[in-house]
């Protein structure tokens, strides 16, 4: 792939924009609240977009591409099953919590609702979480332009780092949410003139779809038993496992997306954030999934296409690279690769400011200094920017030297991560639930996940302490180690909650159900308020699912 | 406070015209699968989004 002065010229536009954003909104930041929060003052169409594209990392764009030549339209459940119903969810029954209550942070709600160490196991766990999860992305990114641009590896990570680092450092959360909205845009107009061409080229969606296998172009047809659909699942664990579970537990407590949300400039505009973002999430499989679809297409369609060989396998993380290069020319280019770059930094700023807030907040502030000044704490703040950036840099080289170690702390977070919507769930909607439950739960919880994937097999994958049961895919044994996590830590939080002191009811004024005023929209037109909206996100959602079931 | 659809709309167009004048001057610049000029379509999309953003923030202001 040749790049030409106009596609370089292109590239360096995107980044004077991102960083003159980020310049423009300095001002703002006077507080550490408005540095780490927004100070709750950001429009709704913003936060809603932002939503959407903090999740929309370089990896999920190359990833689902991959997934769509793979495995086809079931990909799509990752949308309609595994992210909607979720979004509304919280939208319409959480956020109250979130927002009506005093918290800055996730892990602060948890600190208010139960206690200080279910704070400190959720916001430790979190913090190196999103170190991590930046690093691979950074490592990722790094990988593919040196594979396909042949740029430095360490050229194309300090140059995507360095410029996260000036816009977030400058305008905080504000910074990184705006711009976004603006990364949102290019990806959207990156990517779908991909999607349109491709599809055109192999001859319109119905002979497109006359091309493929037809357990690649349904999406629910052959779920019925595992071992009829690619991805080795069955409608179960689908739906309890990546629809309710996991789900539930990343969008609905994952700090990463609730801080967009929580930007927001008021109660109603937080609601509807994840509700609004869940029209254009809808739409996303149409431009990461589709272009997947048509490669397989084109390649069975004798044009010189062929889908890049690693090993004895299709390497499918290319798929998106070599489409670009069989439909964009010069111009266009620059175009697919501005967006493949705005979609990581999307990714990383997502994951560097939430870490600031958790950092500064829950850990800095809650265990390290309790009561200097406010401008101390925007201090910490910047610094951390530029600590948290150093250390996902290490992350990313760390990748490069072991990868089996980042293979498992992926798999630990995995694990930490699949018992936490429980919690929440009790916690916002059962008074009872105590700090020493919601504690017991969470550990229990991680427990029995590692325990699950110590007793099953998939893929050669797991069992390490036995072999009781053998999954068709890791995706299923996925949802599985989920489903016993929530349902373990459902369970444990419960029976533990029953044996403890409870917390008075005063205490949990504005933190749960029953003792929290219902926020009224009955002042809004009814096309405004959050339930009808949601109503028509749902109907138009079904309405997808039933046309590629 | 600035209004953020003004640098948005102001990328785009921008990006609009490079393109646009990409596809113009260099038609026969395809890529191997490509039998549209990519360039001239998506640039005049770009522009189109990007005028109406900028069109936008000025009626809003």
């Amino acid at each position: 792939m040749q790049l030409h002065a106009v596609d370089y010229l292109i590239l360096g536009l995107y980044f004077a924009f991102v960083i003159g954003i980020g310049w423009l909104l300095k001002r703002r930041i006077t507080t550490s609240s408005d540095f780490l929060t927004s100070s709750r003052s950001v429009p709704l169409w913003i936060t809603s977009l932002a939503f959407v594209a903090t999740n929309l990392g370089a990896q999920e764009l190359v990833g689902m591409c991959a997934s769509g030549a793979k495995y086809g339209i079931m990909t799509s459940h990752f949308y309609w099953v595994g992210a909607i119903p979720a979004m509304l969810f919280v939208g319409l029954f959480m956020m109250p919590f979130y927002y009506g209550s005093r918290a800055r942070s996730v892990p602060e709600y948890l600190k208010l609702r139960f206690d200080e160490k279910t704070r400190a196991f959720n916001a430790f766990s979190f913090a190196a979480m999103t170190i991590f999860s930046s690093g691979i992305s950074m490592y990722a990114l790094g990988l593919l332009f040196q594979l396909v641009l042949g740029w430095s590896f360490t050229a194309s990570v300090l140059l995507s780092a360095l410029i996260v680092l000036v816009y977030t450092f400058l305008g905080g959360l504000t910074s990184a949410i705006y711009n976004e909205v603006l990364q949102f845009f290019l990806i959207v107009f990156g990517f779908a003139p991909l999607a349109w061409f491709a599809v055109q080229r192999a001859g319109g969606w119905q002979n497109m779809a006359a091309r493929l296998p037809e357990v690649m172009t349904h999406s629910w047809k052959y779920t019925g038993d595992a071992s009829a659909n690619p991805m080795g699942i069955e409608v179960f664990g689908l739906v309890m496992g990546l629809g309710f579970v996991l789900s539930f537990g990343y969008w609905c407590t994952n700090y990463l997306v609730v801080q967009r949300a929580m930007a927001a400039d008021s109660m109603t505009a937080a609601r509807l954030t994840p509700i609004v973002g869940a029209f254009p999430k809808m739409l996303i499989p149409f431009i990461v999934i589709v272009p997947g679809l048509a490669a397989m297409a084109l390649q069975n369609m004798n044009l010189g296409y062929s889908l890049p060989v690693k090993g004895n396998s299709y390497d499918y993380d290319q798929t998106i690279m070599t489409l670009m290069a069989q439909f964009y020319p010069n111009g266009m280019l620059g175009v697919g690769l501005t967006a493949l770059m705005a979609s990581f930094m999307s990714g990383m700023a997502g994951n560097v400011t939430a870490f600031n807030t958790v950092w500064t907040y829950d850990i800095y502030q809650s265990y390290i200094r309790r009561d200097a000044p406010d401008s101390h704490y925007l201090w910490v703040g910047r610094m951390t920017t530029i600590v948290g950036t150093i250390l996902s840099i290490g992350a990313a080289y760390l990748a490069t030297l072991y990868n089996n170690l980042m293979d498992l702390l992926q798999l630990v977070f995995s694990f930490v991560n699949a018992p936490l919507f429980a919690t929440f769930l009790l916690g916002m909607f059962w008074k009872r639930a105590t700090g020493h439950g919601a504690f017991t739960g969470l550990v229990a919880g991680t427990l029995a996940a590692a325990l699950t994937h110590g007793l099953t097999l998939a893929e050669g994958k797991g069992a390490w302490i036995g072999n009781l049961h053998e999954f068709e895919s890791v995706m299923a044994q996925n949802f599985w180690i989920a489903i016993f996590a929530w349902t373990t830590c459902f369970v444990v939080t419960i029976l533990v909650s029953l044996f403890t002191e409870p917390r008075p009811v005063e205490e949990l004024r504005g933190l749960v159900y029953g003792v929290t005023p219902i926020p009224h929209e009955r002042h809004l037109p009814w096309y405004k308020r959050p339930g009808f909206v949601s109503l028509v996100a749902a109907v138009s959602c079904i309405l997808l699912n039933v046309i590629f079931w | 406070m600035w209004d953020l659809r003004t640098p948005s709309g102001l990328l785009f167009t921008i990006y609009g015209v490079l393109l646009v004048i990409s596809g113009l001057l260099w038609p026969e610049a395809r890529a191997p699968l490509a039998e549209h000029n990519v360039n001239l379509y998506s640039g005049v999309a770009f522009l189109i989004f990007g005028v109406t953003l900028l069109w936008l923030a000025r009626r809003a202001a």
